[in-house]
């Protein structure tokens, strides 16, 4: 029977095609808005989440600025001096201090020249840190040593920056040879996993900066508490900065990594939260504009209605007429929407890391996104469709009948 | 003779706003199976009107109407639906197919509402179209059929669920005098097969097809 709904209701859409694509791009229109921005949105949390997750406990971050102004925090310009990382290293429970700076270089391989990004991490103090507690590990070859000038590569560099890059190859940085001794484990994102580390050393010395870093992480020493040692570094960093700069409100964020994970998530959600907020307005004008289109059919089609009443057709048989046929606008709808989010988000995706693995947005698509988006549609297609149906059912065969 | 419809004492009233207009006034009548009756009257003399009740379309304001001794007055619309479906056929003066549908699908439609397995659906339709000689155009859709090709699908259409009863209304009322003579031959045949007819109609001219006339005149049986 649904076989024989379906087709009579497949011809009606054909018999008025132009009214049906333009309801059909409506919806097309939400759901697209709907899958692009969720799966570029989920992309971003899992690539942040992945990359939190590596971290262990017992770390503690710093970064300059307020961590509720998201924009400077992330955007930069604001660093640690080597006053401030001296004063996290003097906070009791500290074991040693990290710090991260990067940067983007030019840099060559053979004839080969590109943008990458190169980070310095102290060899010698650091490493370990790194391998025992962030859980980094080499694929091929080995990590490098200090003052040897050798450097590691993320595992996408041999892929994407200097394809057939092999252990033992150099690296020219602004003029300066380095000698690739290993090739990292995937550290969950495509940012860290297309960028060179240096010693930190040498990165100063290609960067020219002899300070400075946008972040700074922490290792707590065996049987302190994350916390407590977050607070140390507070004051530490406190007493410090209102004796250099007499100023009396420093602005540092000092977070565990779990509050870094719960903060990162929460934020996550919101903005979650708000896409599929704005994404819905447009799928319900996208609903709107089937019941307009259905409310419209069943008037046109009154006669129509009282020829199938008359040949047997009861409430229910018209109403599943109409609701096929607003459902299958829905659907039709859908997968296009779903289609072009798919490639809006890829092409987002490709956009962005081809600026060099600066910015990088991983388009997050799930097989259930994709149903989500597609019953989404068909179910809002059935509910715009569902009083004009009624409306339908309603008619009484004598009067469809007579109406010209 | 085993009365196939009864209808006693029959009364439909409408509203016009405020205005009641009494279209049909207390009819008695009955059809017996195999009858080939015609509902003769001038317009608005409530003949439609009649047709509507006899053919479970409508019920009366007040009155019995009986479908094979069982009472249809007081049914709901879906199950008025579900007697059309079985019992009659339905012929229109303007053939009320669909045109987006071929002729085919159009005398498969009725089939589907009573839950037809799908190869005899087809089978079916296929046998009615070529007994009223359409084989060849099954494919058409009806605008690219004369009026006479129309007429002849809406019957084999009004055949698909093998009912009883054939209710044509008009139904030479839009085509030329000749074609017109062969679709009543067509319904003649099919009455002389068993079934009962009931054309409603003002020409006169038909009267020679049927073997009962009903003639109304203001909302009354015209005895006359």
């Amino acid at each position: 029977m649904t076989s024989e709904y379906l087709k009579i209701a497949l011809k009606n859409l054909r018999s008025r095609s132009l009214r049906s694509w333009l309801t059909i791009l409506g919806i097309v229109i939400g759901i697209f808005l709907v899958i692009s921005l969720l799966s570029l949105s989920e992309g971003l949390k899992k690539s942040v989440m992945n990359e939190l997750q590596m971290m262990g406990g017992d770390m503690v971050m710093v970064f300059p600025g307020d961590v509720s102004d998201m924009m400077t925090l992330m955007m930069g310009g604001v660093e640690l001096d080597n006053r401030d990382i001296e004063a996290i290293r003097r906070a009791e429970g500290v074991e040693v201090v990290l710090e991260m700076p990067f940067s983007a270089v030019i840099a060559r391989h053979f004839q080969e020249t590109e943008t990458a990004m190169i980070y310095g991490i102290d060899l010698n103090e650091g490493l370990y840190v790194l391998r025992e507690n962030v859980g980094w590990d080499v694929v091929d070859g080995s990590f490098p040593r200090s003052g040897r000038r050798e450097v590691m590569v993320g595992n996408l560099v041999p892929k994407n920056i200097f394809p057939d890059l092999v252990v033992g190859d150099s690296i020219v940085i602004k003029g300066k040879e380095f000698f690739v001794t290993g090739i990292l484990r995937s550290l969950g994102n495509q940012q860290d996993d297309s960028a060179i580390a240096l010693d930190l050393e040498d990165f100063r010395d290609v960067t020219g900066k002899r300070e400075g870093t946008p972040v700074a992480m922490a290792k707590v020493k065996a049987g302190y508490d994350p916390d407590l040692v977050a607070e140390n570094i507070e004051r530490e960093l406190e007493s410090s900065v209102i004796k250099r700069r007499n100023e009396d409100s420093p602005a540092f964020s000092v977070m565990t990594s779990e509050t870094v994970t719960d903060m990162v998530a929460s934020i996550m959600g919101v903005l979650q939260a708000a896409v599929i907020a704005f994404a819905s307005i447009a799928i319900v004008v996208g609903g709107i504009g089937i019941m307009n289109t259905m409310y419209t059919s069943v008037k046109e089609r009154t006669k129509e209605i009282g020829i199938l009443k008359a040949v047997g057709a009861r409430r229910k048989h018209i109403i599943a007429i109409f609701l096929f046929e607003a459902g299958i606008i829905g659907l039709i709808g859908g997968v296009g929407g779903v289609s072009l989010g798919i490639l809006l988000a890829f092409l987002a995706e490709t956009i962005l890391s081809g600026s060099g693995g600066m910015f990088y947005l991983e388009a997050h698509i799930s097989v259930w996104l994709v149903l989500f988006g597609l019953a989404f549609s068909f179910i809002v297609g059935c509910l715009s469709g569902f009083f004009p149906a009624k409306q339908a059912a309603k008619l009484e065969p004598v009067d469809a009948l007579r109406y010209e | 003779m085993e009365k196939i419809i009864e209808l006693q004492d029959v009364s439909k009233t409408y509203f016009l706003g405020k205005i009641k207009v009494e279209v049909l006034k207390g009819i008695t009548l009955g059809i017996n199976k195999k009858d080939f009756a015609l509902i003769l009257g001038p317009s608005g003399s409530g003949k439609s009107t009649l047709l509507n009740m006899v053919s479970c379309l409508d019920i009366p304001t007040s009155g019995k109407i009986k479908l094979e001794g069982k009472d249809v007055s007081k049914l709901s619309e879906d199950e008025l639906a579900e007697v059309r479906g079985k019992k009659i056929g339905f012929v229109f003066q303007q053939f009320n197919l669909l045109t987006h549908l071929t002729a085919l699908e159009n005398v498969i439609i009725p089939t589907i509402f009573q839950g037809i397995p799908k190869e005899e659906r087809e089978k079916r339709a296929r046998d009615l179209l070529s007994s009223v000689g359409l084989q060849e155009r099954m494919d058409h859709r009806p605008k690219e059929l004369s009026g006479g090709e129309c007429q002849r699908v809406a019957i084999a259409r009004s055949l698909a669920n093998n009912p009883e009863i054939i209710v044509a209304d008009e139904p030479t009322g839009n085509i030329d005098s000749k074609t017109g003579e062969m679709i009543m031959n067509i319904l003649k045949d099919l009455n002389e097969k068993g079934r009962t007819i009931i054309v409603v109609t003002h020409d006169t001219e038909l009267q020679k097809f049927a073997n009962k006339i009903i003639k109304i005149k203001d909302g009354e049986i015209d005895d006359k």
